[in-house]
């Protein structure tokens, strides 16, 4: 009998004698108010966060704010699912030197006010840099974590990560700090629509 | 500093009482304002059904945990990763050791996961001669102390800002008077290039969804995601009971857990992963192994009243609300897990001898229970266990005959009231070398004085 | 209406006087008194220290002595929490759970059943500390009900950031583990703000409070609740 066995065998005998516990089903959230538009919550989450938050009306718009927003950067990383539209006009740079990331977010949640990172966008850009811009389409925004959950399970890749906000720790004398160890500054740009 | 193991509760409770007041101070401050943000973030959701379903999910979860074990294998396994199943601590050890051996492996970077530190691992990969750096900053900074956890969420919660400028100022060459904020960069710096060099990456798991074979880690700062995003080995190491039946249960537990801990909605990072780098993958790991451990899981699921302490997803909300943790930190508890959670889940895991006192350390105020986000009855298993420990011979023997003869007495009114009228008219002071129980009490608190008459004797006489 | 006092062993022993005081004020609102013959200990102290054994054995006894009680009423909110939330579980379901719904802790009677609003201006300008019991608080759900009567007879409650906090009594638990119970006792002591006195409807809570501040020589006077309350009452 191999440990496996064993290990199952002890909680088969460890649940024989138990009575049976239906699963409660979906996951509501269940809140004393509504929320208000999916968007706007998700704004106000990631700015209480600490993010900061830039929307623009379609691709062409956001690519101009991006061009001006990089002007003091050196170099940037890029992630693989960034469509070349919306590169920075600056030498590429590699995540681990790289002061500015971009990014292109799967999707993002309006209940936690989190962005939707996909591995195949490239982890190390996502975490290396100490500035990172992420782009998002309003219209993959869901409202609820479950929601995305379950949309997601049609296409996993080896790892999703849902960025909420800078990093942070208020490990040294319960005071916070930022950038220990991820991005310290986050700024999400929501995309409203196409050109 | 090393553990010294629950029998010495109350000696190291009461050296850190009284040689380290600094201690209780810095415990209460941090464990009042976790608690106040809990109740803050739980204000703006409907917290009770939140916490019924959370228990529901996680009560059905352990009630048909070995269908879900085998799914997340089969699901684990067809996303390319590796499934160990561990007994005890020896064996999950073997299994990294096998990792280790298998790809020469020379520096690891470690995320926090309690179950870990439960397992030794740091220790152990020291012995082969691995180097291991905790990443997590709280973690990072007992590691640099020689101390272990001393809270499931914020392990150096019992430490002070200076204390950090001193060690910091010793071990990274930063000023003495430094802030946070260089304290913190001089931390990523340092971590920043333990990161770039590790070839393996260890974390535990908040959550296993089976469907999908999900390891699921919350955190805060990023080095989750980066332990387990660099290394081109990954290891997890997950308790059986961290699994959930599906990926969209993890939004409900997740956002639970999370609001309990710290008041946030959601943590910084939540990470998902499913296996190691796809072929249309820039980066990640090469390989990802999952290593299921028992540990005396099984024991406490067999238990009829112990196993719904499994349904704990390592929240810390009882720790920051026990009055008796916050006297003292996790350390006097002696092993891995102290507070409520720590004393109700020892005994299972432990043995009850060796968990002994930790059910008696507590005086069953019932704030914990309150605050459990997945409704565990912890200071019914408190008494469980404390019933357990009786029938086992663990009790002292002068409190069975005391507590016995005090029975005895109770159902026969007349020696009742005589014996009351003894004590009244004994100096409590002398009674303390009589009765020991007496003694415990006088060591910190004036002798109570009985009233001049007992109440039913004033009332025989007549109240006006 | 007739309500049945269960002293309970520590305030027949510790707090007499206050007993008394709580027969005084029932029958100062009209209710007729009875104090059942043979009345011990509810049971507590050996339930909570792992042994139902000698628990049940006391609360069958204390069944029988409050059997015809109309309303059970007890200056203490852990023994009227044993009863209404354990009693089921050592004895017969049927005869605990009627005993249990007829059994009250001071403050929860006047409110719940009486539904008293003012006393009287008896404690007019004092300024009180509440210490919330446990047990009265988390396993009987009285929280407003002795602030509200304290605030009837013109006490002003003061805010006190470890007033629902654990005393660190838990029975047994003051004399197993005497440092841990006398540091939860000092956090309490050491938050207080300055008060007049400090009240509880618990016994136990108030010799825990008071004999740690005795030794270490500080702190307000200690009152029992229906002593309070009684106080209240005024002239």
């Amino acid at each position: 009998m191999s440990a496996r066995d064993r290990i199952l065998e002890r909680v088969r005998e460890a649940l024989s004698d138990r009575e049976t516990a239906a699963h409660p089903g979906a996951f509501e959230g269940w809140r004393p108010t509504t929320a208000s538009h999916p968007v706007n919550g998700l704004v106000q989450l990631l700015e209480a966060a600490g993010g900061e938050v830039v929307r623009q009306p379609n691709v062409d718009d956001a690519a101009a704010w991006l061009a001006s927003f990089c002007a003091d950067f050196e170099n940037s990383a890029v992630g693989e699912t960034v469509p070349v539209v919306l590169h920075p006009p600056l030498p590429l740079g590699a995540p681990d030197t790289a002061p500015l990331g971009v990014s292109m977010a799967r999707g993002a949640v309006a209940e936690t006010g989190s962005l939707i990172m996909d591995a195949r966008d490239g982890r190390r850009a996502q975490l290396l840099v100490p500035t990172h811009v992420v782009f998002v389409h309003t219209r993959d925004v869901y409202a609820t974590l479950r929601e995305a959950l379950i949309d997601l399970v049609d296409d996993l890749p080896s790892a999703i990560a849902f960025h909420s906000g800078p990093s942070k720790s208020a490990d040294i004398g319960q005071i916070l700090v930022k950038g220990v160890h991820g991005p310290g500054r986050l700024v999400a740009v929501l995309i409203d629509g196409e050109t | 500093m090393s553990l010294k193991g629950p029998a010495k509760y109350r000696e190291e409770a009461a050296k850190t009482i009284h040689e380290k007041p600094e201690v209780r101070a810095s415990i209460t401050a941090a464990t009042r304002t976790f608690d106040a943000h809990r109740v803050h973030a739980w204000g703006q959701i409907d917290a009770d059904r939140w916490r019924d379903w959370a228990r529901d999910v996680k009560t059905h979860l352990l009630r048909n945990l070995d269908e879900y074990l085998e799914q997340a294998e089969e699901r684990l396994t067809a996303n390319g990763a590796h499934i160990h199943w561990a007994e005890t601590a020896d064996d999950a050890l073997a299994v990294l050791s096998e990792v280790v051996h298998a790809h020469g492996i020379a520096r690891v970077v470690k995320a926090k996961s309690m179950l870990s530190e439960e397992l030794g691992v740091n220790g152990h990969l020291e012995g082969l001669g691995v180097h291991v750096r905790e990443t997590d900053l709280g973690e990072y900074i007992i590691q640099l102390l020689g101390q272990p956890p001393s809270h499931i969420v914020g392990p150096a919660i019992h430490l002070s800002v200076d204390d950090c400028r001193s060690l910091f100022s010793e071990r990274l060459g930063t000023p003495l008077d430094a802030e946070p904020d260089e304290l913190a960069a001089a931390a990523r710096d340092a971590l920043r290039a333990e990161f770039l060099a590790a070839d393996l990456g260890i974390s535990g798991g908040n959550f296993l969804a089976a469907d999908t074979g999900t390891v699921a880690l919350i955190e805060n700062e990023g080095n989750i995601r980066l332990s387990t995003s660099l290394p081109r080995v990954h290891i997890a190491f997950v308790g059986i009971e961290k699994l959930v039946p599906r990926l969209e249960d993890v939004s409900g537990l997740l956002q639970l857990t999370t609001r309990a801990a710290t008041g946030q909605p959601i943590g910084i990072y939540t990470s998902l992963i499913q296996g190691p780098r796809k072929s249309d993958e820039v980066d990640g790991p090469e390989e990802v192994h999952v290593v299921l451990v028992d540990n005396g899981r099984t024991k406490l699921l067999a238990d009829d009243a112990a196993w719904e302490a499994l349904r704990c997803v390592r929240c810390g909300a009882c720790l920051n609300i026990c009055p008796v943790y916050r006297q003292t930190g996790g350390h006097a508890y002696g092993w891995t897990y102290s507070g409520p959670i720590g004393a109700i889940i020892a005994p299972g895991m432990l043995g009850l001898e060796e968990a002994m006192p930790l059910p008696f350390a507590s005086s069953l105020c019932g704030a914990c229970t309150d605050v459990c986000p997945v409704r565990i009855p912890i200071p019914d298993l408190l008494v469980h266990w404390r019933e357990q420990a009786v029938q086992q011979g663990l009790a002292p023997p002068t409190e069975t005959l005391g507590l016995k003869a005090y029975a005895k007495l109770a159902q026969s009114p007349e020696l009742f009231g005589t014996a009351n009228s003894v004590l009244r008219h004994m100096p409590l002071q002398l009674g303390g070398r009589a009765l020991p129980v007496l003694g415990g009490w006088l060591q910190e608190r004036s002798a109570p004085r009985s009233s001049k008459k007992s109440f039913l004797q004033m009332w025989k006489e007549g109240i006006e | 209406m007739r309500a049945s006092l269960f002293a309970t062993c520590l305030c027949d022993q510790f707090y007499a006087e206050a007993c008394a005081d709580a027969v005084r004020l029932l029958r100062h609102l009209g209710v007729d008194v009875d104090v059942p013959e043979g009345q011990t200990c509810c049971g507590q102290p050996a339930y909570n220290a792992g042994r139902p054994e000698e628990a049940r054995g006391m609360a069958t006894h204390t069944m029988h002595v409050f059997a015809d009680a109309e309303y059970v009423v007890l200056p203490s909110g852990s023994c009227a929490g044993m009863i209404r939330c354990f009693y089921h579980e050592l004895a017969d379901e049927g005869h605990a759970e009627s005993l249990a719904s007829r059994t009250y802790e001071l403050s929860q009677f006047l409110r719940q059943v009486l539904n008293v609003d003012t006393l009287g201006t008896g404690l007019q300008g004092r300024r009180v500390a509440y210490h919330h019991s446990c047990h009265a608080l988390r396993e009987l759900g009285v929280e407003d009900e002795p602030l509200s009567l304290l605030a009837g007879c013109g006490a002003e409650v003061v805010e006190w950031e470890a007033d629902q906090e654990c005393c660190g009594f838990g029975g047994l638990f003051s004399t197993k583990l005497p440092e841990v119970s006398a540091a939860m006792a000092d956090r309490k002591l050491d938050t207080l703000p300055d008060i007049d006195f400090m009240t509880s409807s618990d016994g136990g809570c108030l010799l825990q409070l008071s004999g740690r501040a005795a030794k270490r020589r500080i702190g307000p006077p200690f009152v029992h609740l229906a002593s309070a309350l009684w106080q209240g009452v005024g002239p």
